[in-house]
């Protein structure tokens, strides 16, 4: 079957049930979504299929209905994405492994909300675990990200 | 500002969940049954049929009211709670404000017999996940509340009580009720039996118990 992922297109050959976090990072490399629990309660596999966050580990080879962004085509190091950018201004991240799920999914829903409220942005973001316990820090650049996109 | 998405082949909108335009085969039969053949006991053992569904788990976990937060109740769950992670479905009843419904319980493309049978992980059927009109609201409503806002134009859709039974044999996450894998417990009885009971307690005249 074909994929398209960060605008590229794949052929892979995979059973129909392959979850596409396996296919994302096994057959393609593309690791920067991340395996956490892989029954979405956790959030780090957090990628896009035509724009709306969804949990990879979820998603069954079979079930790939749309294009697929990853943190990697989110944005590029010379051209970050309003989520990154906030990411790297408040340095959210502490060890990082759940960062790409945090930011897929913030991007995902300031995409349909440019002006959260903070209880907004707790109900958007407490699926994604983090236990570093950034969530001051992922909520306040969340704010910042919102205002940036709202002024771009 | 919230916007309008689309998830897969579904719109997905605040105030509108258009997805129930897709077209689906009915598995089960409608049965009718004359107005008068059912006696008002019958009638109300029928009714007790339907709430012993409606008030299952299975049923009355995403038939939540105004909060639009879907509940962790039944069995499997041990303590009864609110769905965790702090999800809300929203106005939308689908999740489009934070969390969509369908980032967890993705939209199968096709059915599938072993996509829900891992404990813990999200359903998933062939149709976007969503909870049921907030005008169904049945969590914790004793029978006598449900039964009069069944047959209520106001809260049922503006549907006869033979279009509710259809309608119930036309929504895919209804029917995971009855076989929802992983460790869930199944809604009682069958969905033919349902329809059935719905179908003889019209033609009781729809009796509702009292309080």
């Amino acid at each position: 079957m074909q994929i398209t992922v960060n605008g590229n297109q794949h052929e892979i050959d995979v059973e129909d049930d392959m979850p596409l976090l396996w296919i994302l990072r096994d057959e393609l490399g593309i690791t920067g979504p991340k395996y956490g629990c892989g029954i979405a309660q956790c959030g780090a596999c957090t990628v896009h299929v035509e724009g709306i966050a969804v949990r990879s580990c979820q998603v069954r080879a079979a079930d790939i209905d749309g294009e697929i962004t990853t943190i990697e085509g989110l944005g590029q190091p010379d051209a970050l994405h309003a989520v990154q950018s906030a990411w790297v201004e408040h340095q959210v991240a502490q060890c990082g492994y759940c960062q790409s799920g945090q930011i897929m999914q913030a991007a995902s829903f300031l995409d349909q909300n440019d002006d959260p409220s903070d209880e907004e942005i707790d109900s958007a973001m407490s699926s994604n675990l983090c236990r570093c316990g950034t969530y001051p820090r992922i909520r306040k650049a969340v704010k910042t990200a919102a205002e940036n996109l709202r002024s771009a | 500002m919230i916007k309008v998405f689309t998830f897969g082949s579904c719109l997905l909108a605040i105030t509108n969940l258009a997805c129930g335009a897709q077209t689906l085969t009915a598995e089960n039969k409608l049965n009718e049954f004359p107005a008068g053949s059912v006696t008002l006991e019958q009638g109300l053992a029928s009714w007790q049929i339907f709430y012993e569904v409606a008030s299952h788990p299975r049923c009355s976990n995403c038939h939540v009211g105004s909060s639009n937060r879907p509940m962790w109740s039944g069995p499997s769950y041990g303590k009864t709670r609110p769905h965790g992670m702090n999800i809300k479905a929203d106005e939308s009843r689908i999740g489009v404000e934070s969390v969509p419904c369908a980032t967890c319980h993705v939209t199968l493309l096709q059915p599938s017999e072993n996509a829900n049978t891992m404990p813990h992980t999200p359903p998933r059927v062939t149709a976007p996940w969503a909870l049921a009109p907030v005008e169904a609201e049945w969590f914790g409503k004793s029978s006598s509340f449900i039964c009069n806002q069944l047959k209520d134009p106001e809260r049922n859709g503006n549907r006869t009580i033979a279009d509710v039974a259809s309608h119930l044999d036309h929504d895919r996450v209804l029917q995971w009720a009855w076989n929802p894998g992983g460790n869930r417990q199944s809604a009682p009885y069958s969905l033919q039996m349902v329809m059935d009971a719905l179908m003889k307690w019209s033609a009781a005249g729809t009796p509702c118990p009292s309080e």
